[in-house]
């Protein structure tokens, strides 16, 4: 009887601690999950009550799914994702890695680099993309007047950001410069717990610098790159803010299937504008397929890992 | 021979001295240019030169008292979001990491795992869901819109149970003896034993509400009292679109304060960002 007192008495204490995280849990990050595929299946109606929107959608069924099909504009969103996560990873992470290499030896204001470095990180990223803004502008624009100075005259008219086939790499290069930090304290703190004995070993041997990049220290920071790969995947699948601020999907001028797209539109910034024209059950279901493919890009990173390690 | 392996040591020295001031140079350069055009006149950004308003701070007054765009009621609503996340979230993930960490209750494994898994969820499709749920609440152009539903951190509350695993049970237990109710241990052996990594938490929690764009955008009308400066800076470029120089000064309120948090408190921030990826 006293045993079954204290297990009792031990639970409603670790409930009565747990209760306001478990509460928020539960309404904030649970159900939603499953409030929003409830969400898919239903469509707002025409004239309804613009503060009971949600207490009145009508039931639709699979019907956002099979719109979602033939969709240009969702496939194209996809595609824009997939090239703005190739234009940003490899990047990121080979600048990360030089960086790490390069403060790895004995050098005078080690710690300020590595700040200095990583100090864009933490800056908001509304404001980071805007000063870009600034910075690739037609006309005015330092990196236009730059480009111009070094002979390059093709931008003068719309500036990085206005020309279709510079614009998502614009974006991607600003967004390097701000994140490769990240990669570089992680790379650091993997480099420097190598010990000296393999690369002494590599010496002997007679390997050069590129060779011990190569042969030693790359293998080395392969669990890292992986990581990378998994958090770049899904930034890029949940990139909205850098869209917003430099080109709002913009320019339009590439075709495909038959329409005019957003030349920098990722699915996040689809997901928004469906969002903010209140289609709120197409938006839902948006979201549910990006989960999936999230989820489905975690399983194939999890079992490389696995299979790797 | 000796001489010579020093010399060239020296010079690879010189070199990648240069090239990491010349990196840091590219890397900091949009904040130094973000000053320079917060410093310069109206309609003179675009002037290349080392002109500029007088007296300097003209361009910061006039977005912080403007008057459709208070910035100085911006940066407040900022500092109330950021400082009131920061302290629920810091305060429920210690409560919650404790129990995970040193107690039996029903449900733990489930619990666990329930919330493990939602970290896999990208948080853009948290979106449609928790607008229709804050809709549906009221709490539309509120600060517990925007603050409560990013208060249960699972990152936090992880990262918390690690640190607090640590912590002898003898310490709990004779506390215990002593005749300590659950508040007290909690109040006088866990918090102040875990003090560093609550810090860390209510740090990076602060950091992350200060720069949230997309949900504070979504939770306020254009019209509302309590937009943020990122919200507040997004609406002020869509109707001044040419006045590049109160832009930057208003980004210099957002920018600034952060910039000297990371340095006060590097540490913290570092190990904290990085904590997740080396135990995953």
């Amino acid at each position: 009887m006293k045993i079954k007192n204290r297990v009792l008495r031990e639970n409603i204490n670790s409930y009565l601690f747990l209760l306001p995280f478990l509460v928020i849990f539960l309404i904030f990050l649970a159900y939603p999950v499953i409030y929003s595929f409830i969400l898919s299946l239903h469509r707002v109606t025409p004239y309804t009550d613009l503060y009971n929107v949600f207490s009145d959608m009508k039931f639709v069924g699979l019907k956002n799914y099979l719109k979602l099909l033939n969709d240009s504009k969702f496939w194209w969103s996809l595609i824009v994702t997939f090239y703005y996560a190739i234009l940003t990873i490899p990047g990121m992470i080979i600048l990360g890695l030089l960086l790490a290499i390069f403060l790895n030896n004995k050098l005078p204001g080690v710690s300020f680099f590595r700040s200095a470095y990583f100090l864009p990180n933490v800056l908001d990223i509304l404001v980071v993309s805007l000063i870009w803004t600034l910075i690739y502008s037609p006309h005015f624009g330092v990196f236009v007047r730059f480009l111009e100075w070094i002979g390059i005259k093709g931008f003068s008219e719309k500036g990085i950001l206005g020309n279709p086939r510079t614009a998502l790499p614009g974006i991607a290069f600003a967004m390097i410069l701000k994140g490769s930090g990240f990669g570089m304290i992680l790379f650091l703190s993997a480099i420097q717990n190598i010990p000296h004995s393999v690369y002494e070993a590599a010496d002997i041997d007679g390997a050069n610098a590129w060779q011990k990049l190569i042969y030693v220290t790359i293998p080395l920071v392969k669990p890292i790159i992986l990581f990378l790969v998994i958090m770049g995947t899904i930034s890029s699948l949940n990139a909205f803010t850098e869209i917003y601020a430099m080109t709002q999907g913009g320019p339009y001028e590439v075709y495909f299937l038959g329409e005019i797209q957003g030349a920098t539109k990722v699915s996040g910034f689809y997901l928004f504008e469906n969002w903010a024209q209140m289609r709120y059950g197409y938006a839902a279901a948006i979201s549910y397929v990006l989960l999936i493919i999230t989820l489905i890009i975690s399983l194939i990173n999890a079992r490389i890992m696995r299979r790797k390690f | 021979m000796i001489n010579e392996r020093r010399i060239r040591e020296f010079i690879k020295r010189v070199i990648l001295f240069i090239i990491l001031s010349i990196g840091a140079i590219i890397v900091l350069f949009p904040f130094f240019w973000m000053l320079y055009i917060a410093l310069k006149s109206p309609g003179k950004e675009f002037v290349l030169d080392f002109s500029f308003v007088k007296p300097f701070y003209a361009n910061f007054l006039r977005v912080w008292k403007n008057e459709s765009f208070p910035f100085g009621r911006f940066f407040l609503n900022s500092l109330i979001v950021a400082t009131s996340g920061a302290t629920l979230t810091a305060l429920f993930c210690s409560m919650g990491g404790y129990v995970f960490a040193k107690k039996n209750f029903y449900l733990k494994e489930f619990l666990f795992w329930i919330m493990l898994s939602t970290l896999m969820v990208p948080g853009m499709m948290y979106m449609v869901p928790q607008f229709a749920i804050v809709t549906k609440l009221g709490w539309i152009n509120t600060y517990k819109g925007m603050v409560i539903p990013h208060v249960a951190s699972v990152f936090g509350l992880f990262l918390l149970r690690q640190h607090i695993e640590t912590i002898p049970d003898s310490l709990i237990s004779s506390a215990k003896i002593d005749g300590a109710s659950e508040w007290q241990i909690f109040r006088t052996i866990i918090v102040p034993l875990s003090l560093p990594v609550i810090t860390t938490v209510f740090l990076l929690t602060f950091l992350f509400q200060w720069t949230n764009f997309l949900w504070q955008l979504v939770v306020n009308t254009p019209e509302s009292m309590k937009l943020t400066l990122p919200v507040g800076l997004a609406l002020f470029r869509g109707q001044y679109q040419t006045q590049w120089c109160l832009l930057m000064a208003a980004s210099s309120f957002s920018i600034i304060p952060i910039a000297i948090l990371f340095l006060i408190a590097q540490r913290f921030f570092i190990e904290g960002l990085t904590a997740g990826a080396i135990k995953g």
